[in-house]
């Protein structure tokens, strides 16, 4: 493995935990609760009574087929979209959508914000916004590789390249809670991996990752339990072990139980 | 959020507006949109200073205000009505399209804050902008041409009330519009609206004309006149407050769209409230030189001890000339000074012209329990007759000194090359320098050299 790499490696899992996590929150408790989230476009229900958990240092995969409300439910959950009904709470209280972002940070997929600006100074003012410190940034940018291209307008990168500055801009945000969605689109075989040990470094450190991942095989590999989502209802929730045992799938992949399930 | 915050967001809507097409093109034309006003002025202000050989006009009707300084300016009331709204909607509507707007809804503090945040680089930009208008201003004094501090003052605020305002508008349709091109077209509807309502009150009276007396046109023509009238500028201040909370309302995307309707109706209706209680508001300045907006010191002196309540029953109608220049010449002037002052208007007609009843032209002034009628608008007419019904001594005619007028012929031979050539090049060299393609080209050009 090249020197650089090694660097690479080494800063991925050494990100540092959040203020907020600093709290005294055990490993394995349940921090965010979702309870009967239901939300309507018009006559098309796009959610409906949607309820799980999620714990401290895991890292969970919400997959479905397209139209299941995967980019709805984390927009509700944001607070970025008003839901009709439901809650979010977070150890156990209720928290309004408003005051939602004081805990988790959404990434939506498919935008190029301050797309004229270079990415280099995007990433330094969006930490700065966060207070986040600038050895944290610095680590970032090294361990997704972005040092090539800071100089670059955000709106002229591949599509893979802003994908990697949208990660660094999201774990900056000292956010104990973080909602990707489609993480790794438009990520080489090289550059998902570089990614997902990230966001693995991230989720060692306490924090909690909710992807919403379209690649079933990724969601496998990545993910330490997954929600399924089908016509805007949680079809199953646990690990591949338990959604084996569910759908009687003894020997069966991400790809079976997905199938079984929605 | 931190001070550090504050700079960072600061820079971030600093980067979005330098890097934004519309605010260049604001910045290549309203130099020489100024230029052409300013010289087209100070042109017809030297031809009346006798300077092409013919009769001068009387000295004591040039005044800089008049021919100068509102006519360059004007070329900013110009460009914030049709170019500039496209700069202010760009900084909303963009964030939307490219999703920066729901990761800042994430970002600490308020979105009143954020809002402020825009505000504040938007207010920046428009300094930028008047150093065009600033440049006209020098060349004038350069030429030796008269400067009235407080005249130019009070315009400069009437100019940046109105600014003020049209940066509420084009935020708040941002907000509430899906995208740009909608908010711009709402933007465009308001200022028409404002226009139309211009045209459809003059000559009608009533609540209309009470109305149009607010609009920015109207607001407008009070500083371009010398007079700061606190209502005036408290309801551009309100209007704009007004539409700074419908737009904040609007970017709470996690509000169902019926809350965002319910507290959008209560924020008209308390802003529309605010500007009522305004209107009524009595206290203005007159800040013009040639104290046009005034009596003489004197009468104004002799009218402050008038105790008694002032009612003026005027039987003329709203297209009346002779109704505009009792109001321009008497009225307007008897409302900033008398303590106890109201006038009713009692034509029933808009024209007159069919006007039944024979006290058409009448014009009654009542003084506690004393009235007289008098026919004439000519200010010493109407005054010597007041002072006699309320029994207070007319002053003394002490010599005031009367405004001298300050004729120029100036010399601005360096003015169009400064505002047609150089103010294009220098905004599209700066255009250029914040895109970084002259830098990585003379950087080329340079390696090739090499």
């Amino acid at each position: 493995m090249p020197p650089g790499d090694e660097t690479q490696q080494a800063e991925r899992g050494a990100l540092g935990p959040p203020e907020v996590l600093r709290a005294s929150v055990s490993p394995g408790s349940r921090l965010l609760e979702v309870r009967g989230v239901s939300k309507r476009f018009g006559s098309l229900r796009a959610l409906d009574k949607v309820s799980f958990g999620l714990r401290r240092g895991e890292v969970v995969g919400l997959i479905g087929p397209n139209g299941a409300g995967k980019t709805t439910l984390f927009e509700c959950l944001a607070g970025v979209l008003p839901a009709d009904t439901g809650d979010a709470l977070w150890n156990g209280r209720p928290v309004a959508p408003a005051k939602r972002k004081d805990f988790l940070f959404y990434l939506p997929d498919q935008i190029a914000p301050w797309a004229d600006q270079p990415a280099g100074r995007v990433l330094d003012l969006f930490a700065r916004l966060f207070d986040a410190g600038p050895s944290r940034l610095a680590r970032l940018i090294n361990a997704l590789g972005l040092s090539r291209f800071l100089r670059e307008s955000v709106g002229s990168l591949s599509k893979g390249e802003r994908k990697r500055v949208l990660l660094a801009l999201a774990l900056a945000a000292p956010r104990p809670i973080l909602l990707f969605d489609e993480p790794f689109d438009g990520l080489d075989l090289r550059q998902a991996g570089e990614a997902e040990s990230v966001l693995r470094g991230a989720a060692r450190e306490g924090r909690t990752l909710f992807l919403s991942i379209h690649q079933l095989a990724d969601a496998g590999r990545v993910c330490d339990r997954l929600v399924l989502l089908s016509a805007g209802r949680v079809t199953g929730e646990g690990t591949l072990d338990e959604l084996r045992a569910k759908t009687g799938l003894a020997d069966g992949g991400v790809e079976d139980v997905f199938l079984a399930l929605t | 959020m931190s001070g550090r915050s504050w700079r960072a967001l600061f820079s971030l809507e600093w980067g979005e507006l330098v890097t934004s097409r519309a605010f260049w093109l604001f910045l290549l034309a309203i130099g020489p949109l100024v230029g052409q006003t300013f010289l087209h002025a100070a042109s017809l202000y030297a031809e009346a200073s006798g300077a092409s050989g013919g009769p001068a006009a009387l000295a004591q009707g040039l005044s800089p205000l008049d021919g100068i300084f509102v006519p360059a300016f004007g070329a900013y009331d110009l460009a914030v009505t049709l170019l500039y709204p496209f700069v202010a909607i760009r900084l909303v509507s963009e964030e939307k399209r490219n999703g920066a707007a729901r990761l800042l809804l994430q970002s600490p503090g308020s979105i009143a804050g954020r809002l402020a945040v825009k505000l504040g680089g938007l207010v920046l930009f428009f300094l930028l902008a008047w150093t065009a208008g600033l440049l006209a201003l020098l060349l004038w004094a350069g030429a030796g041409g008269h400067v009235s501090a407080p005249e130019l003052a009070n315009l400069l605020l009437g100019h940046f009330l109105r600014y003020l305002l049209a940066t509420a508008i084009a935020l708040a349709a941002a907000s509430v519009c899906e995208g740009a091109a909608s908010a711009a077209i709402v933007t465009l509807s308001f200022t028409l609206g404002t226009w139309a309502l211009d045209f459809l009150a003059a000559g009608r009276g009533g609540w209309l004309d009470r109305v149009a007396k607010y609009t920015p046109t109207a607001g407008l023509r009070l500083f371009e006149h010398g007079e700061l009238r606190l209502a005036a500028a408290a309801v551009f201040l309100l209007a704009s407050v007004g539409g700074i909370a419908l737009a904040a309302v609007w970017l709470e995307s996690y509000r169902p769209v019926a809350g965002r309707v319910a507290r959008s109706a209560a924020v008209v209706v308390m802003t529309a409230a605010a500007m009522a209680a305004a209107s009524t508001l009595r206290w203005s300045r007159d800040f013009s030189e040639d104290r046009r907006n005034s009596f003489s010191r004197a009468d104004e002196a002799a009218l402050r001890r008038i105790r008694e309540p002032v009612e003026i029953t005027v039987y003329l109608a709203p297209e009346d000339p002779r109704l505009f220049d009792l109001e321009r010449g008497v009225l307007e002037k008897m409302r900033r000074v008398i303590p106890d002052f109201t006038v009713r208007y009692a034509a029933r007609t808009r024209s007159g012209l069919f006007e039944r009843g024979g006290e058409y032209g009448e014009v009654w002034y009542r003084v506690g329990s004393r009235r007289a009628m008098m026919r004439s608008t000519i200010e010493a007419v109407v005054l010597q007759n007041l002072y006699q019904l309320a029994g207070v001594a007319p002053p003394a005619r002490e010599e005031e000194r009367s405004y001298p007028g300050y004729p120029l012929a100036a010399r601005l031979r360096a003015a169009p090359y400064l505002f047609f050539g150089a103010w294009p090049l220098a905004a599209g060299l700066a255009y250029l320098r914040t895109r970084g393609r002259w830098r990585k080209k003379w950087k080329s050009v340079a390696a090739q050299a090499v």
